[in-house]
């Protein structure tokens, strides 16, 4: 079933590709189709996911479900043993939420395609190609199918930005591309560390599975990563430079102040549906490669590094706010404050406590959601007259009602207002930065009260754009040109915007949708930290 | 639900469930209504309120002293912790419950005239519906988490109805700054939430509050429990006593900001751009209490030197506002002023124990300052008529222009009169009852304290009597001496009245609230009132000394002579000025320049370092950034150089000198015979020279 989800995708791909150019209208179709046929069966997965403290997931592998495992690459190396890669695909709580978010907010970028006017082949072609790889991180348990499916993002990225983007575009995607392929090069490198260090139990040969990497017993004695015999890299310890630099490689995707300058530019420049994946789905495939392959495979470090890596996130929820509220570029805003937003997800994740690592999974999932929705808006105005400067605009309120009603919901959701999702997560992210000193002592309070200061931050630049922008009385820079252009939503708009914030106000209302699903896999991640 | 709660009980709840739901399905209701001004609204919103307050009542007379009810259900799991989302229905809540329903029903029937002639007819109605629900929903939620939930909830509909006309740019920055100063005290709560939660790992009121009187019991901090529910001095984890006043700390600044206490008071004058029905309603009665509501819900949490801050503060905030409120000429704004004056009494009655009196001069300010503001919205509706319709350029709720209303608008005065009266705190009315308790209390709770403590009672004397100034000030200006805007433009035309039923029976409800006998038989008596009866944490309730009665007729003496001072000065001289030179006056008038210092060092401050962080992003990271991008891109001009230069200019070397040679060699090779004659010539030369040298 997991498979059937991964490469759907690429198999309406295929139809696109080889249709002609002459049927190009009914590509948007054919991928809105593939994305909907996607959301069709990450729901039944969700709908048939099993709880229980047998399902917990994390570091059992029986545990996993919907698991599919073939040899895929063994080679003989001779003298080296031989090779052993797995198509090894299954899900636990951390991801099946994560999925689900995923298939719907691709249901949505689709959508958001449609205003996609030139090169609409090779547009949807990598739309999918991409859509593919993204689920497929999600699904992997191999680590080197999951470096497979990491890389192969970037590569339909970088041209859907490169092509497709604003005036800066090329600009925006070499900045992306150099980043996040600096992060994954080295990951490469403590990934072949960690392959020459694990063997599998079962047949003695080394391996890439995650799972078996989370044993301390699989590694090899004297290995380079091996829990045992304190190697080094460069005079530091190696179990700490592998953490490191998987930690800067997903830092990088997450983002987190200082690496996050990507996300700015990239953001502005690259076409609404992609900055929808960006913003929605990409960051949080960092904060997802932290709890599985960070802290899964490293959870010694993780453990004497949780000071830095909350330090890290109330840097980034603060530094990320501040830069927001500096901005007068509104698509500029919202990818500053998904910077801030973010930085929660750090935050609860350094906590090491149930609450925390909830919360944390709890906002990726909420800010997919208001992610998409922020830049879908966004994408609405700048469809209409190519401009997105915040001083350019007022009192949009009086003339686009829907619009504005909208824009409110998902300023109020992001800033935290109670009954929408992200008040649940940026609560119990805090709730569990909190009480680590007392369980655990890995984070400080203070970290956690000032990461609550950061929801001031969120409430100043959202009232700020809103005040601004959308009420007072009517003025545009472009005059009465614009006041027609500025129609309201259309259906097509409102259909995707709908189902968006049905679905924040529903998971604010009734955050068991999520935790009932996540709470064992939590609760067994956290037991395996603490006894690690 | 829990079941082992008897039938008759979970009645109850129920009943107090769809008091607080109706609102609710009214705004919902009222969402779906088409038009912008559908009528209909008005009705949906008004009648789910008349029913709330009837179920109130009915679950008000059930539970008033008689043992609490608490039902709550499983909401969520995360982690090990169950959260659990329920109703507590204790004497505190169901009194705020029956309050807010009673106060807003007369402020919805007035809203239906009030605002009859506006464009968004229907999204004023389904924005007061929403707030009754987060307020009704707020005085009866079990847990901390719904608390905070609900309290947002309440500042964003206040949010809503500030900015209710959005395209007013005043309305707009005014509900800004409200929601932001909100959100400085939903930060504030929000900590004290997650600091009690660390420790005692529940979100359930009741539950933290034994947790904290047992461990205050067995040690001067708070104790964890463990997962036996047992607390074990010296084993138990004990919260860093600085963690413990930040919590506090943080409870403070909500209700600072939600009660508009100093520091963060300022955005209440301001969110008087709002509907002056929405002003009566939640920014005089409801919302604002909701701050010493919070108060009084988690009371056990404060130790003595905690309460002694809060009684200081309130007195400050009391005394302030009252300065403030002296010299303003914005009818709402002097309003609003002595809102957070007496917001101010409310807390610093908390702070010297006076528990029971603060809730109880909560419910009789409810009434009066609810009933001042509608009379307010009369005076300035009937302001703005005759300036529509004599064309005028000024502004409606300046009381300069206003002046011997009282023949024109008979009920409305009266209705004036009768609040006025009660926010003084003359004998007779309910504002006596509450006001004198909390000032017994206040002189009884600095005897037998340093000198400095004297302070409080004597601010708080003060305070009562600037209070009966600016009160006597506003009376006159608008009501008694000559219409001056009459006098100043002699041809104008005015129509005025008192208008329709919707507005004098809202007034005639209040007004008649105002009046001692619903709060205690005994006019002159406060300790027998039966609010004060009704909570456990005693006040100085016995008659024990002479405070109890000199304080309340020295007061009204004085009151008195305050009134008939202010009377003199105004009514005789019945000017449109006063001496407006001298610092104090100055002081007064800019309201203390406290959001001039506001701006310059914060706003200010916070504005620049959001830009310079934006600085270090463009320049710092990404100067870095293209720093190595530089970097690279040099190392690759120099590496393209080299190639094509030093590499490729080897080749080339090589390929041109094999090219020579190739070339040279060609010429031999030019097919021409003469040339081979002659090179085989020139061969046999060399050959030959060289053979013979």
């Amino acid at each position: 079933m997991l498979s059937l989800l991964i490469f759907i995708p690429i198999l309406f791909g295929l139809i696109i590709v080889v249709l002609p150019s002459s049927l190009r209208a009914s590509f948007k179709y054919i991928t809105l189709l593939a994305t909907i046929v996607q959301l069709c069966i990450s729901v039944w997965l969700y709908l048939n996911f099993k709880t229980g403290v047998a399902y917990g997931g994390i570091n059992i592998e029986n545990q996993f479900q919907f698991v599919q495992k073939l040899p895929w690459i063994n080679l003989n190396l001779g003298a080296l043993g031989k090779m052993q890669v797995d198509y090894f695909v299954g899900i636990d709580g951390i991801s099946i939420t994560l999925l689900v978010m995923t298939s719907l907010v691709l249901v949505v970028a689709a959508l958001a395609s449609w205003e996609i006017k030139s090169n609409l082949k090779g547009f949807f072609a990598l739309f999918l190609l991409l859509d593919m790889a993204l689920i497929g991180v999600f699904c992997s348990l191999d680590f080197f199918l999951f470096y497979i499916f990491y890389e192969l993002m970037l590569l339909p990225l970088y041209f859907l930005i490169g092509m497709w983007g604003g005036a800066r575009r090329e600009y925006a995607a070499i900045k992306f591309f150099l980043y996040t392929l600096f992060g994954s090069v080295f990951m490469l490198l403590v990934m072949i560390g960690l392959y020459l260090s694990v063997t599998d139990p079962a047949t003695g040969s080394h391996t890439f599975n995650m799972v078996q990497m989370m044993n301390p017993a699989n590694y090899a004695p004297g290995s380079v990563f091996s829990t045992l015999s304190h190697q080094t890299i460069f005079g530091f310890p190696a179990r700490t430079v592998g953490f490191i630099v998987l930690f800067i490689a997903f830092a990088i995707k997450v983002p987190v102040v200082p690496l996050h300058t990507w996300l700015p530019d990239a953001h502005v420049e690259a076409p609404t549906p992609v900055s929808i994946i960006l913003a929605g789905i990409l960051l949080k495939i960092g904060g997802y490669g932290i709890i599985r392959i960070c802290i899964g495979i490293f959870p010694d470090v993780a453990a004497s590094g949780a000071f830095w890596l909350g330090l890290l996130g109330i840097i980034s929820i603060i530094y990320g706010a501040l830069n927001a509220l500096a901005q007068r570029d509104f698509k500029r805003i919202i990818a500053y404050s998904s910077v801030s937003q973010m930085g929660f997800v750090l935050l609860g994740i350094a906590s090491q406590t149930a609450e925390g690592i909830s919360g944390a999974v709890f906002q990726m999932v909420s800010h997919g959601f208001l992610a998409t929705m922020l830049f879908f808006l966004v994408g609405v105005v700048y469809n209409r007259v190519h401009d997105r400067d915040i001083y350019n605009f007022r009192g949009l309120g009086s003339l686009m009602p829907k619009y504005t009603v909208f824009i409110m919901i998902a300023f109020f959701a992001s800033l935290g207002l109670p009954g929408f999702s992200a008040f649940i997560a940026e609560a119990f992210s805090l709730a569990g930065a909190f009480k680590s000193e007392a369980v655990n002592g890995l984070v400080p309070q203070w970290m956690a009260a000032v990461g609550a200061v950061g929801i001031l931050f969120s409430a100043c630049y959202f009232l700020w754009t809103l005040q601004r922008m959308f009420f007072g009385s009517l003025s545009l820079k472009g005059g009465e040109i614009w006041k027609i252009a500025m129609t309201d939503l259309n259906t097509r708009e409102m259909i995707t915007l709908i189902p968006l914030a049905i679905t924040v106000l529903v998971l604010g209302l009734m955050p068991s949708l999520v935790f009932e699903k996540i709470n064992d896999s939590v609760l067994s991640l956290v037991q395996f930290l603490h006894t690690r | 639900m829990n079941t082992a709660i008897p039938y008759q009980d979970i009645t109850i709840v129920y009943y107090a469930l769809a008091a607080v739901l109706l609102p609710f399905a009214a705004f919902l209701v009222n969402i779906c209504l088409p038009g912008k001004r559908n009528s209909v609204s008005g009705w949906v919103s008004t009648l789910a309120i008349l029913i709330s307050v009837v179920l109130s009542a009915t679950v008000f007379a059930q539970v008033w002293n008689k043992p609490q009810l608490h039902v709550q259900q499983l909401w969520f799991t995360i982690g090990a912790t169950k959260l659990y989302a329920g109703v507590l229905l204790n004497n505190l809540s169901v009194l705020m419950l029956l309050l807010v329903s009673l106060i807003a029903l007369p402020v919805h029937i007035y809203s239906t005239a009030y605002m009859k002639y506006d464009e968004s007819y229907k999204r004023y109605f389904t924005y007061l519906s929403l707030f009754c629900f987060s307020m009704l929903a707020l005085v009866v939620v079990d847990n901390l988490i719904l608390f905070y939930a609900f309290w947002e909830l309440v500042g964003f509909s206040s949010y809503l109805l500030i900015g209710f006309w959005f395209t007013k740019t005043k309305a707009m920055q005014a509900n800004k700054k409200a929601f932001i100063m909100n959100r400085i005290g939903d930060v504030g709560l929000l900590m004290a939430i997650m600091i009690l939660f660390s420790v005692f790992h529940t979100f359930d009121i009741e539950k933290i509050l034994a947790w904290v009187n047992l461990s205050q019991h067995a040690s001067n901090g708070w104790l964890s429990p463990n997962a036996n529910g047992w607390i074990v001095p010296g084993i138990s984890y004990q919260l860093p006593a600085i963690w413990q006043y930040i919590a506090v700390g943080g409870i403070f600044l909500a209700v600072a900001a939600k009660s508009a206490q100093f520091p963060l008071h300022t955005w209440l004058p301001d969110a008087m751009e709002g509907p002056t029905s929405v002003s009566a309603l939640i920014h005089a009665a409801t919302m604002v209490a909701a701050g010493v509501f919070l108060l009084g819900r988690v009371y056990p949490l404060f130790n003595t030197a905690e309460l002694n801050i809060l009684a200081v503060i309130g007195c400050f905030t009391a005394f302030m506002a009252a300065t403030i409120a002296l010299t303003q000429n914005d009818l709402k704004r002097i309003l609003a002023y002595s809102t957070i004056s007496q917001l101010g009494y409310m807390t610093m009655a908390m702070g010297i124990g006076a528990y029971s009196s603060s809730l109880f001069h909560l419910v009789t300010h409810a009434f009066f300052k609810c009933l001042l503001f509608l009379v307010a919205g009369i005076v300035i509706h009937q302001m703005q008529h005759i300036k529509e319709e004599n064309d005028l350029d000024i502004d409606p709720q300046n009381i300069l222009h206003m002046g011997g209303l009282r023949k024109k608008l008979p009920l409305t005065f009266i209705a004036a009169v009768i609040g006025a009266v009660a926010l003084i705190g003359l004998p007779l009315t309910s504002g006596y009852l509450s006001k004198d308790g909390i000032l017994v209390q206040a002189f009884e709770w600095s005897d037998g304290k340093s000198l400095i403590y004297r302070l409080i009672p004597v601010g708080a004397l003060v305070t009562s009597l600037l209070t009966a100034f600016y009160v006597a000030r506003l009376i006159v200006k608008v009501f008694f001496g000559e219409f001056r805007l009459q006098k100043a433009n002699p041809h104008i035309k005015i129509h005025c009245g008192d208008g329709g039923w919707q507005y004098t029976l809202p007034l005639g409800l209040l007004a008649v609230y105002c009046i001692f006998p619903w709060f205690s038989l005994n006019p002159f008596i406060y300790e027998h009132a039966w609010v004060l009866n009704g909570f456990n944490i005693s006040d100085y309730l016995e008659r024990i000394n002479i405070y109890h009665t000199i304080i309340p007729v020295g007061i009204t003496i004085l009151n008195v002579f305050v009134i008939y001072f202010a009377y003199a000065i105004y009514v005789k001289r019945n000017s449109y000025t006063f001496p407006q030179t001298g610092l104090l006056f100055k002081l007064s008038y800019h309201e203390w320049y406290i959001d001039k210092i506001y701006n310059s060092i914060i706003v200010q401050p916070v504005l620049a370092i959001s830009r310079s962080a934006s600085w270090v992003d463009k320049n710092i990271i990404d100067g870095f950034i293209n720093l190595l991008k530089n970097t690279v891109l040099i190392l690759s001009n120099i590496t393209a150089w080299i190639d094509k230069y030093i590499i490729d200019g080897l080749l080339h070397l090589l390929t041109s000198i094999t090219l020579g040679i190739g070339n040279f060699a060609r010429n031999f090779q030019s097919g021409k015979i003469q040339y081979y004659l002659f090179s085989m010539l020139a061969i046999i030369l060399a050959v030959f020279i060289w053979f013979l040298i």
